[in-house]
């Protein structure tokens, strides 16, 4: 008897869990705002969630050539080698995300905010269209 | 020793807490999502309430209605309700309790339900000859209608119109809907709606669906040209490049003006474009995957769906016919 209702628990648990899992992982096309970059050079490996830049946000700030010329960013998603120790240096991101310009690095979730293994992308572009037809598998 | 028994308790407990409140979760749905378009019957919607609009479509089979609401028809109604991130079990329940608002005669909405489940419960109910020769089984005549929709609801999905476009309710969406984001990010849930700052920005056909250029011309923002210095002025050069291109497409011209007012001449001298004319071949081909205009065109600003942006000089077509003419 005690062990029917503990197998009945376990079920129930695990269904209560699928449930949950089914709520929160939402396997569907990507579809985040024209533009934003998702990188993922190292988030994944290290545990993080991968970061998403919303290029809108910035461009209503500041002008391209502030990220793209001043600080040295390349017009290529995940091909600037940005890591948290340049960040924190001044270097990339951290030229303004410094507590001055704008806020600072302690609000890790802020930009580590795309779903786990997302890939590394500029979202919504032309190239990617091109490669991943609608309704192909996105891996 | 407690601890199992707690938790069966507790999971049993949820378990019947979440079948009580189906229906609360089902008019909660409704309320905040499908009221839009089923109270007042947009786009030609089934009302709420409204037993004529909804019994050919429950005589259809509640299954074929929960396919509806959980992927979309061409008719218009958007994959669950354009919130994607809804759970399918809180979509069914919206259905069930959109259906059962509209007071169907008792048995129709009834002997579907079990449809899915069980077929052979359905035989017992129905107690028609037809009903063993359909899956849908017709009962009365006005559901031979609906059964030809169940059936070609499928085929229809692959020919739906624009299938390849993004609906207007997908656009723009908030992070935590996006699809990008994960929604069980605390952060994913501080960031700004894109939305909520596109308001007052002039409107645009593609990509973000603001015209950023015009953005800037008409002051509705002011994004800084360098990074410390709000005063900075950009050291725009009004000057356009005319490109003549094959056929009878409009020639391009490029304008410096709206390109210097966000860029430095360093982001594409001479790494992208050569500063000297003819000294760059430039195609649709390489543009579309992501080389020279494709670097920023089709990534960050207006794609290449924007023919007419650039295409924008009307050829001489005097001139071109007249090779045409002397050749007759």
């Amino acid at each position: 008897m005690k062990k029917l209702s503990k197998l009945r628990a376990g079920f129930l648990a695990g269904l209560i869990m699928t449930i949950f899992a089914a709520f929160f992982v939402d396997i569907n096309d990507a579809r985040a705002e024209y533009g934003d970059v998702v990188i993922n050079n190292y988030s994944d490996g290290a545990g993080m969630r991968p970061v998403v830049f919303p290029h809108w946000f910035h461009r209503m700030r500041f002008r391209c050539k502030v990220c793209h010329a001043d600080l040295g960013f390349k017009f290529k998603a995940g091909g600037n080698e940005i890591n948290m120790v340049k960040i924190i240096d001044g270097q990339f991101c951290g030229a303004c995300h410094n507590g001055e310009i704008a806020w600072s690095v302690e609000n890790c979730n802020l930009c580590h905010s795309a779903k786990p293994n997302t890939p590394t992308q500029v979202h919504e572009s032309t190239v990617q269209k091109l490669a991943q037809p609608t309704g192909a598998s996105k891996k | 020793m407690n601890i199992p028994k707690t938790i069966a308790l507790l999971a049993s407990l949820l378990a019947i807490s979440t079948q009580i409140h189906a229906d609360a979760v089902g008019k909660d749905v409704y309320s905040k999502v499908c009221v839009t378009c089923h109270a007042t019957g947009l786009a030609g919607s089934p009302r709420f309430g409204q037993a004529a609009d909804w019994a050919p479509r429950v005589a259809g089979g509640m299954a074929g209605l929960y396919q509806s609401a959980l992927n979309g028809t061409p008719k218009g109604m958007p994959a669950k309700g354009g919130h994607i991130t809804l759970a399918d079990a809180d979509v069914k329940a919206a259905v069930d309790y959109m259906v059962a608002a509209a007071k169907l005669p008792k048995s129709e909405p009834e002997a579907r339900k079990e449809e899915p489940k069980k077929a052979e419960a359905k035989k017992e109910e129905v107690k028609k000859p037809e009903a063993k020769v359909a899956v849908i089984a017709p009962v009365v005549p006005p559901s031979e209608a609906a059964t030809a929709l169940a059936t070609t609801a499928s085929a229809a999905d692959a020919n739906s119109f624009n299938r390849l476009l993004k609906p207007a309710n997908k656009r723009n969406l908030p992070p935590p809907e996006d699809g990008i984001h994960d929604p069980a990010n605390d952060g994913t849930h501080a960031l700004q709606p894109p939305l909520t700052a596109f308001g007052s920005l002039p409107k645009s056909l593609a990509g973000n669906r603001v015209n950023w250029v015009e953005a800037i011309a008409q002051k509705k923002i002011n994004p800084r040209y360098d990074r410390n210095d709000p005063k900075a002025e950009p050291i725009v050069m009004d000057l356009n490049i005319v490109r003549e291109v094959k056929g009878s497409m409009p020639d391009v011209v490029y304008p410096h003006k709206q390109h210097t007012e966000w860029l430095d001449c360093s982001n594409c001298h001479p790494a992208i474009f050569i500063p000297q004319k003819g000294a760059n071949q430039i195609s649709m081909a390489a543009i579309l995957l992501g080389e020279k205009c494709g670097v920023c065109h089709g990534k960050v600003a207006f794609p290449v769906s924007e023919c007419r942006n650039c295409h924008s000089k009307k050829k001489d077509m005097a001139k071109v016919a007249i090779p045409a003419e002397a050749g007759k």
